[in-house]
């Protein structure tokens, strides 16, 4: 399979699993901003609340990559400066990864 | 490959139908819900590194510059799932007659503007 068919169905497919993740999150997004530290501790201290977010973020920032790349290909002509650009992408794209991946186990297992 | 794509035509050349206007603010949505992600994972991150950062998060939430970026936020995200359902349909070859397609944006606007309202009442 090429590359932009992997690229195009990947984004489809994320976009499915975030459709009933959005919902809930943005439910949950209603009581978090009323909601103290200790509280949100023991939201995320749920293996399956825990689970969900990391599920979502997963499946959010590998869509919000491939569509930054796709407007990337899409209007940029300058080939460095697209190349810089889709560099940039996938740096932030990494390190958010990482960043949630550390979060989400240190407030589920250790806080 | 990915330097051989031909570009796609800038915004100007394009004329305004809604047809158009849905799927630039697609994009326009896109963009703002990818930067939007820097402030959920600041979020878990804040949360990560202990109750005083945390609680800075939540003073800074108090602001009125954060709560019309959070507005935004939710306006962006409800357009774009809605529109983004619209999309999938047609990804299936379903729903592609001119008048299914505007019909459908009229009701991605509606459920919009519903979703978004309600949120904000309930905040």
């Amino acid at each position: 399979m090429k590359i932009y068919a992997k690229k195009w169905i990947t984004q489809r497919v994320t976009a499915l699993i975030l459709i009933p993740l959005i919902f809930w999150f943005v439910n949950q997004s209603i009581s978090f901003y009323s909601m103290n530290y200790q509280q949100i501790i023991f939201f995320f201290s749920s293996i399956f609340n825990a689970t969900l977010f990391y599920i979502m973020m997963i499946s959010m920032i590998i869509h919000a990559k491939l569509g930054c790349e796709t407007i990337t290909e899409d209007y940029i002509s300058s080939k460095s400066c697209k190349n810089i650009i889709k560099l940039f992408i996938n740096l932030i794209n990494y390190t958010f990864i990482i960043i949630v991946t550390l979060s989400i186990l240190k407030i589920t297992f250790i806080s | 490959m990915s330097n051989n794509r031909p570009l796609s035509p800038h915004l100007s050349i394009h004329k305004k139908i809604l047809t158009s206007v849905f799927s630039i603010f697609h994009r326009f949505t896109g963009i703002f819900l990818s930067l939007g992600l820097f402030l959920i994972i600041l979020w878990i991150f804040l949360i990560a590194l202990g109750p005083n950062y945390f609680n800075l998060f939540k003073y800074i939430s108090t602001n009125i510059f954060f709560k019309s970026i959070l507005f935004f936020w939710t306006v962006s995200v409800f357009y774009h799932l809605f529109n983004g359902v619209r999309y999938l349909y047609w990804t299936f070859g379903k729903g592609m007659e001119l008048k299914t397609v505007y019909f459908a944006g009229y009701i991605v606007l509606a459920l919009t503007f519903i979703s978004s309202v309600l949120v904000w009442f309930k905040i």
